[in-house]
């Protein structure tokens, strides 16, 4: 049994797109596209999109794109597909968008809609209910926006046989003002779909998969991130 | 249920701390649940005249000190109860919101350190202050948090990835969380009551627990005592919504199959259930859906425990796992405080007063925000 990586999907500064449709991927400082999700995420989700947090939408985003790039992104049976995703910030937008409802009339006015994404892994849930996925799902908080931490439990969950077919990726805004003496945390959702497979999956970008020493490596070459390993499967 | 067995090696449990309401180490909680007693009270730490609850589950003495997050003071506390863990350990830590009252004091013009607001942040506070190599990771499942991060501890030892991980789980009182609650309307008026049919919702606490895993070599190696086992673990998510179960409790179901299966045991094995229970209509409900679908005929006893230290958020699977530990070793389940009138399926199967039991092994649930359930698999220290 082998892992593949079967689809891609991103939103980053630079733009917006997946693998099937590009060969070029970067990740740099500024403001990320004002995108039409509604050419993008499937029509079930059109309705729940609008009162979903920066968060959420960008999370969402580039876990469609991902799916839309395996064939997986239309469903009619839920699937045991999970979600790991790795942030450094997380929804600290969020948490203190939610907190200045709070402050004023001494929480009379707290606002339920922003709280119930006030969780990293909301968006997580709100990605399952678009796409039917149940499998596990949760977020790695982490110091650094690599993604091998994720990507490394993601194959160790293939390789015990947790799961047949996980995304993993990054999702982060960028770092925040609050934040002092931070690493600088690039704004960018990431993700991609890995199969755990017996055969070599036709159309796949490669195998992927944890050495001895703990490595992740993509046909054999160890990565340095997943926005490394995002360029290499496009090479 | 009779499934494929896909037993893996087992993972040991070899060092367990707590800080409750009810007490600072783990056997002043486990005495003070047998014996009935509750740390829910009216909060001080903060006004609720504009919240739906006055009541909650703090540690009352708990200080915030300089520009330190609360969670400070927690941790020292879960520190002077744990032995010296490897400095090769792998640290997960698990929590839904972290230092978040230095968010509070931020947003008010206070000056505050706000790497504490981030769960990132954490493990590398909690390698440096117990001297590990590794600085680790977060995991974030909503109140599953810590019962997520107990079962990929397990998964990487089993993987052969490291051989031991530190597991350490914390949540505060904090207006943030106890606004955000009331908004949803989530919490009782009067200490909650899991699996009441009067229930009216949940009650917050706050605490922090501490589990040291190691592969069966490296705890032999090490000379470690074997608490107990993790034996199988399972995540899954309803995809139904974000802030409310799926209320036939299918999601659930999966993660306890699951667990189940990877464990090698089958239902009639399971001695009992340590829910999540958290007094809300909904959990308690769909919990029960679930418990029956994976159980089928077989009867064991259920109990939670967020009657006695309230709704520890992230860090309630990792307390109410130290307490299975407990229960396993003293053969007795302790009561779930508040229940009078038991709700339609659990009659039966709970108890206000502690029950004994006969058995090895304890199927332990939690779920979250997000639509995740997370199921545990535990075993009694001396079973192979």
């Amino acid at each position: 049994m082998i892992s593949i990586i079967r689809g891609i999907g991103w939103v980053t500064a630079a733009g917006a797109g997946r693998g099937g449709d590009y060969n070029v991927f970067s990740v740099k400082d500024g403001d990320l596209p004002d995108i039409d999700h509604r050419k993008i995420i499937n029509s079930r989700s059109h309705s729940r999109f609008g009162r979903m947090d920066r968060f959420s939408k960008l999370g969402i985003t580039a876990i469609s794109l991902a799916l839309k790039d395996a064939e997986l992104d239309e469903w009619e049976k839920k699937r045991p597909i999970g979600i790991i995703a790795s942030t450094v910030n997380g929804c600290l937008d969020t948490d203190l968008a939610y907190f200045d409802t709070v402050i004023p009339k001494g929480g009379s006015l707290a606002s339920p809609g922003l709280f119930a994404y006030t969780l990293s892994n909301s968006f997580l849930g709100e990605a399952s209910i678009c796409f039917g996925l149940t499998g596990c799902g949760f977020v790695i908080n982490d110091q650094h926006l690599t993604g091998l931490k994720g990507l490394r439990m993601a194959l160790d969950s293939l390789d015990l046989g947790e799961s047949k077919t996980l995304v993993a990726g990054v999702c982060d805004l960028g770092s925040n003002d609050i934040m002092e003496n931070s690493e600088k945390v690039l704004p960018c959702a990431v993700f991609l779909v890995i199969d755990r497979t017996s055969k070599d999956y036709r159309g796949s970008y490669g195998e992927i998969m944890v050495d001895e020493q703990g490595s992740v490596c993509f046909n054999g070459t160890e990565i340095e991130d997943i926005f490394n390993l995002v360029k290499m499967c496009l090479q | 249920m009779e499934g494929r067995r896909v037993k893996i090696d087992p993972v040991w449990i070899t060092d367990a701390a707590t800080v409750t309401s009810l007490g600072e180490d783990l056997n002043e909680v486990w005495n003070g649940l047998l014996k009935g007693e509750t740390g829910i009270r009216p909060v001080q730490r903060f006004s609720v005249q504009n919240y739906t609850s006055n009541l909650a589950a703090c540690i009352e003495d708990l200080r915030q000190k300089g520009g330190r997050s609360m969670l400070h003071d927690l941790l020292e506390r879960l520190f002077s109860s744990l032995d010296r863990v490897p400095q090769d350990c792998f640290v997960i830590t698990a929590t839904a919101k972290s230092g978040i009252d230095n968010l509070e004091r931020l947003r008010r013009g206070l000056p505050v350190d706000t790497q504490d607001i981030l769960p990132s942040s954490m493990p590398r506070i909690i390698a440096r202050r117990l001297g590990l190599k590794s600085d680790g990771i977060n995991i974030s499942a909503a109140c599953a948090s810590s019962t997520v991060a107990i079962g990929q501890g397990a998964a990487m030892i089993a993987s052969g990835r490291v051989n031991s991980v530190l597991i350490c789980c914390f949540d505060l009182v904090t207006e943030y969380i106890f606004s955000g609650f009331s908004s949803l309307l989530a919490m009782s008026p009067e200490p909650c009551r899991p699996f009441d049919r009067d229930r009216k919702g949940l009650t917050l606490g706050e605490g922090a627990a501490a589990l040291l895993l190691m592969s069966p070599d490296k705890a032999r190696e090490s000379g470690r005592s074997n608490l107990g086992k993790v034996l199988g673990w399972a995540v899954s998510n309803d995809a139904f919504h974000i802030t409310a179960p799926a209320k036939d409790g299918s999601g659930l179901t999966e993660a306890a199959k699951q667990a189940l299966k990877r464990s090698g045991l089958l239902n009639r094995e399971i001695t009992a259930i340590c829910a999540h229970g958290t007094g809300t209509q909904h959990n308690d409900y769909m919990e029960l859906n679930a418990f029956h679908e994976v159980m089928g005929d077989t009867q064991v006893p259920i109990f939670s425990v967020k009657g006695a230290i309230g709704h520890t958020v992230g860090a309630a699977g990792g307390i109410e796992v130290a307490l299975c530990l407990e229960s396993l070793k003293h053969q007795m389940v302790p009561p779930t405080i508040g229940l009078i009138n038991p709700e339609k399926g659990a009659e039966g199967f709970l108890s206000n007063k502690p029950v004994r039991i006969n058995g090895n092994y304890i199927l332990k649930t939690s779920s979250g925000f997000g639509g995740v359930n997370a199921a545990l698999i535990l075993g009694r220290q001396k079973v192979s």
